[in-house]
């Protein structure tokens, strides 16, 4: 007796096994798929249904994901590249060349995590762009567009620091730079250097200051951020998309924009709700959250809309966008070595001096006015970005790309976006020794 | 979708696949598999050949602790594991061993070669340069252009073909063994030796600071100089100055190719503090200099010709071979050598006389006080057969018309089109006149410039030409330059009320009332020293001339002074003063100070 249940049990063991640790079958019905969702910690984020418009892959084209994936790729080779470093002006550059020669795979982690940081500036930037494009910044989301330029923030200063990292004459000099910069704002700019160097000029103690913030202090804001920032997608209503993306199914009568369209309840009414899918409006319970909601409730029951379920809709897109940013990484990888100059030589400054690409802008700004391009112009920029949705309370063209109800933002923006970009092309190629202008042919 | 899924998915695969085979195949375990091999094929015991059959490729390292303070990595012998190996001195490289030669000290004992410098102390990066942390050879031989240090003579990173095949040469290693055989006599590394012979021989010390040796102060400090450039880079800076900056005024010289070579390995070799000596022992070495005076003689006195000065014959004929030997030709013109940076002297004793040339050689700035010209520290028997020399130079070019004259003895200075940019004019304080400045020319009476042709400006480079020249010919290089250059007749100027003398009696309370108007007045272009640059001048052509020049300001009499001061200078930035509110007895004081630190020569 005793054997053959021990008997059983040692061939059960791979089933329970696996049962435990996904407790649901590959769903085969509608009731499996939103138990699968909302059962599993890494998919729960997500809602049971999305809208069909959401999953449309020219409207967002998948880069709000992109940037998080790069996030997830430049952790996981961060932490592997800590393993070999040393935050040390004494050692840092020797760990630079041993990474390129005796670490194993260290050459590619190294260009992965570089090519990713770059990636994650440049997506973090055309996210933005679309959320501005596509009108997504609206009532109730204006909140959650203040995260992501906060977001965007801390991206760059996270590549900023770990720019300095490699210790070779590029960060050297690119970080004197960008310092510099900061120090040109009125009053407490050369208090913001101070404390950011830890030192009249970069040294040891900038070093180790950038490496606490990059390795430790910025990652662990960025991903509370980044979690609120997810959070508030769900509680404001999902991604945004114009009226009529509702409106394909919804009964006659009924009112668009007081509900919001998603299914966050517990797991045992959504499944009777998931089931009756059919059924004509039943009674409708309200509950209120607490939290970051906007709108007093969540509508909990059924809810005709133009929506599909997320398994495996929304997760095969999810999956195919990772594949493509990891490709994409590990190709660039592969092509690509992540540059590493001179050993610091602070007698010998290169010229031009320049700061990483996405400070060239601000560089080519500062050339100008060192207070206005550095300080001035670049507050204002922010300070705008940041109220935009506080600014433009219009609510029409939400959902649709370049609405033509938002022709005079979407232009503004649009000067805003090329400007930048031209500037940052001007300082990147086209600005040789003492700033001075050279064609890049 | 799915399509485009699978091919990500297979692309991820893919560079998985490259990553992987790229990171467990390496080029230095096939080298190191081939050694074994071979060794095993050598072995002539079995305990031998059984060590080698347990040996698997690894990465083999030596740490170097002895020099320069810090553990220096080399990893050269994982791909070069035969180094050390003699049975493998026939084979291709990487494996072939390093020879051993009597020159680097290796001894032969017992019918078995000794290594002077062993691998496992020196390691191989103290001596080659190179990446020792490398393990491909793009990395490791410094192939990487922005490896500060790659192979000495092995590597060349040039951007400039033609230098190639000079700079591979293992000669150039000697460069390394100066880092630690620092005394002067060292007979190993002779390019070394005679590259510090020719920095003193061809005056480069006249410009370039050497710290310990040399303390000139118009080119570049040379002192850390290798290591901050590399070999292509010395050699260039060397053959054509210019090539790296366009305002450098540094001549070329005339240097053989082994000479350039030494130059360039004796600067290699200068990386400020070596191994064998610390900053303080440096320190000391410069104080002892000082001490002694003069640094540069006892570093030249092994280069002099040892002649003793006997007739004025022999004298004049040291004196060509010194002028000769010491570069002035570098930057000076003399007959047809010409170096474009400085006057001609080919009929210096005509010009100068030997006070003159004395003077001059012992300080270029007693006689002319922003000349650029370096004090060199010869013996004062060389100055006088270089004196000696110079002064025997009295053939005056051939003086035709006056167009001829101007360019012959003008240009050079003054420029071909007589807009005072010469071929040398950069290199001059003040800078020479624009003839061309009709505010200036037209303003100033003939007697006025006559006189400043016939007996020249002193403290500045324009010579006296009265000593060259008649009357008749100076008349008529200024109508030539009135009517090519000025293109304007000169004016009849006003009468002024100038004084002939200063009536203000030049006592303290006259001087110290000069002062405070100079303060006020004068600073921002005359600058508070009086010495011409102020704030303002550098956007000022001519530049405002500087007060502190003793022979100039004694030259120049008081109707002078007060004229430029109260009228202004014509087609200058000198503004006229009396509108300004200036009184004559303000002029008065005002000369008055500028006279009291200007001391008359004894």
């Amino acid at each position: 007796m005793a054997k053959k249940s021990y008997f059983s049990a040692l061939t059960e063991l791979p089933a329970n096994l696996w049962h435990s640790i996904f407790r649901n079958p590959l769903p085969s019905s509608d009731l499996g798929r939103s138990q699968t969702s909302f059962t599993n910690f890494f998919l729960h984020i997500h809602p049971v249904k999305v809208n069909k418009h959401t999953i449309k892959p020219w409207f967002t084209m998948g880069l709000g994901l992109i940037t998080f994936f790069l996030f997830v790729i430049l952790i996981v080779t961060g932490v592997l590249l800590m393993f070999y470093y040393v935050p040390s002006t004494e050692q840092a550059y020797n760990r630079m060349l041993d990474l390129r020669s005796s670490v194993a795979f260290g050459t590619f982690l190294r260009n992965m995590h570089r090519w990713a940081a770059h990636g994650m500036v440049a997506a973090v930037f055309l996210h933005m762009c679309r959320v501005f494009f596509t009108g997504s910044y609206k009532k109730p989301r204006e909140f959650n567009w203040v995260l992501g330029i906060v977001l965007f923030l801390l991206t760059l200063f996270s590549s900023f620091t770990g720019y300095l990292l490699p210790w070779d004459q590029l960060a050297f000099w690119a970080i004197t730079v960008g310092a510099a910069i900061a120090g040109y704002a009125p009053l407490v700019g050369k208090e913001i250097q101070f404390l950011l160097l830890g030192d009249t000029s970069v040294g040891q103690e900038a070093l180790l200051r950038f490496y606490v913030l990059h390795i430790a202090v910025l990652p662990l804001v960025m991903t509370m951020l980044i979690a609120v920032h997810f959070w508030r997608i769900r509680k404001d209503g999902g991604l945004s998309r114009p009226e009529e993306a509702d409106a394909a199914s919804q009964p006659p009568g009924e009112s668009l924009e007081a509900w919001p369209t998603e299914l966050d309840v517990a797991p045992a009414q959504s499944a009777v709700a998931v089931q009756t899918v059919a059924a004509p409006a039943i009674e409708k319970k309200r509950y209120g959250i607490q939290g970051l909601v906007r709108g007093p409730f969540t509508k909990v029951g059924n809810v005709p809309e133009n929506s599909v379920f997320s398994w495996p809709n929304l997760f095969m897109a999810e999956l195919f966008v990772f594949v493509l940013t990891l490709a994409g990484v590990l190709v660039m990888s592969l092509l690509f070595n992540a540059p590493l100059e001179e050993p610091v030589n602070i007698a010998h400054p290169p010229n031009p001096a320049k700061a990483p690409w996405y400070f060239l802008g601000l560089q080519e700004m500062v050339s100008y006015s060192a207070f206005w391009g550095g300080v001035g112009i670049p507050t204002l920029e922010v300070l705008i970005l940041l109220l935009v949705p506080y600014l433009d309370r219009g609510t029409k063209g939400v959902g649709k790309w370049f609405a033509k109800e938002r022709l005079l933002a979407n232009t503004l923006f649009l000067t805003f976006v090329i400007v930048n970009i031209g500037l940052i092309i001007i300082g990147t190629f086209f600005r040789g020794p003492n700033w001075a202008f050279v064609s890049p042919w | 979708m799915r399509l485009a899924l699978a091919i990500a998915s297979f692309v991820i695969l893919i560079v998985h696949g490259l990553v992987f085979y790229n990171q467990f195949f390496h080029k230095w375990e096939r080298h190191q598999t081939a050694y074994f091999d071979q060794a095993r094929a050598m072995a002539k015991t079995d305990a031998e050949r059984a060590a080698l059959e347990g040996r698997s490729p690894r990465i083999e390292q030596i740490i170097v602790t002895a020099f320069g303070g810090k553990n220096q990595v080399d990893r050269c012998t994982t791909c070069h594991i035969g180094s050390d190996d003699p049975r493998f001195k026939d084979h291709a490289q990487p494996l072939r061993s390093h020879p051993f030669s009597e020159e680097l000290g290796d001894r032969m004992v017992n019918g078995k070669w000794e290594r002077r410098h062993k691998f496992s102390d020196f390691g191989c990066t103290v001596c080659h340069d190179g990446q020792g942390r490398g393990l491909e050879t793009f990395d490791a031989h410094g192939e990487d252009h922005y490896w500060p240090s790659p192979m000495l003579g092995y590597i060349t990173q040039n951007w400039r073909g033609d230098f190639k095949p000079k700079l591979k040469d293992k000669a150039f290693m000697q460069a390394n063994c100066a880092q630690c055989h620092t005394e002067e006599t060292f007979k190993g590394a002779p390019l070394v030796a005679k590259g510090r012979q020719l920095f003193f021989e061809k005056n480069c010390y006249g410009c370039h600071k050497i710290e310990g040796m040399s303390a000139g102060t118009l080119g570049p400090d040379l002192s850390e100089v290798g290591k901050k450039f590399k070999l292509d880079y010395l050699w260039e800076s060397i053959v054509e100055p210019r090539a790296n900056s366009a305002t450098s005024f540094m001549p070329k010289f005339n240097l053989s190719e082994e000479e350039t070579k030494a130059l360039v390995v004796f600067l290699k070799s200068r990386r400020g503090v070596n191994f064998s000596e610390t900053s303080l022992d440096r320190y000391r070495a410069t104080l002892n200099k000082e001490k002694e005076g003069s640094p540069m003689l006892t570093a030249t006195a092994g280069t002099t010709p040892k002649i003793e000065p006997v007739a004025g014959g022999s004298l004049i004929v040291l004196g060509e071979k010194l002028i000769n030997d010491r570069s002035c030709l570098a930057c000076h013109k003399l007959g047809n050598r010409d170096g474009g940076v400085a006057p001609d002297l080919s009929f210096e004793g005509l010009l100068k006389d030997d006070k003159w040339a004395m003077d001059h050689f012992r300080d270029p700035r007693s006689r002319i006080s922003d000349s650029i010209m370096p004090t060199f520290n010869f013996p004062e028997n060389e100055y006088q057969a270089m004196t000696a020399y110079l002064m025997n130079l009295k053939t005056p070019p051939p003086l035709v018309d006056p167009s001829g004259m101007y360019s012959s003895l003008c240009a050079r200075c003054h420029g071909d089109l007589g807009d005072g940019k010469g071929m040398i004019s950069i290199y001059l304080d003040p800078h020479p006149r624009d003839l061309t400045k009709a505010g200036f020319m037209s303003s100033k009476s003939d007697e006025r410039l006559m006189k400043s042709i016939r007996e020249g400006v002193a403290g500045t480079s324009m010579p006296a030409w009265g000593r060259v020249l008649n009357d008749d010919q100076i008349r008529g290089v200024l109508d030539h330059i009135r009517k090519n250059y000025v293109k304007e007749p000169a004016r009849q100027l006003k009468a002024r009320q100038v004084p002939d003398t200063n009536p203000v009696v030049a006592d303290a309370a006259s001087i110290k009332r000069g002062e405070q108007i100079f303060l006020q007045r004068c600073t921002g272009c005359h600058g508070k020293k009086a010495d011409g640059k102020g704030p303002n001048s550098i956007d000022m052509l001519p530049r405002p001339r500087n007060l502190r020049n003793a022979d100039f300001v004694n030259a120049t009499n008081d109707r002078r002074m007060f004229e430029s001061i109260l009228y202004g200078v014509q087609g200058t930035a000198m503004p006229p003063w009396v509108d300004y509110g200036l009184t004559q007895k303000d002029v008065g004081d005002l000369v008055n100070y500028l006279r009291s630190f200007n001391k008359p020569r004894q």
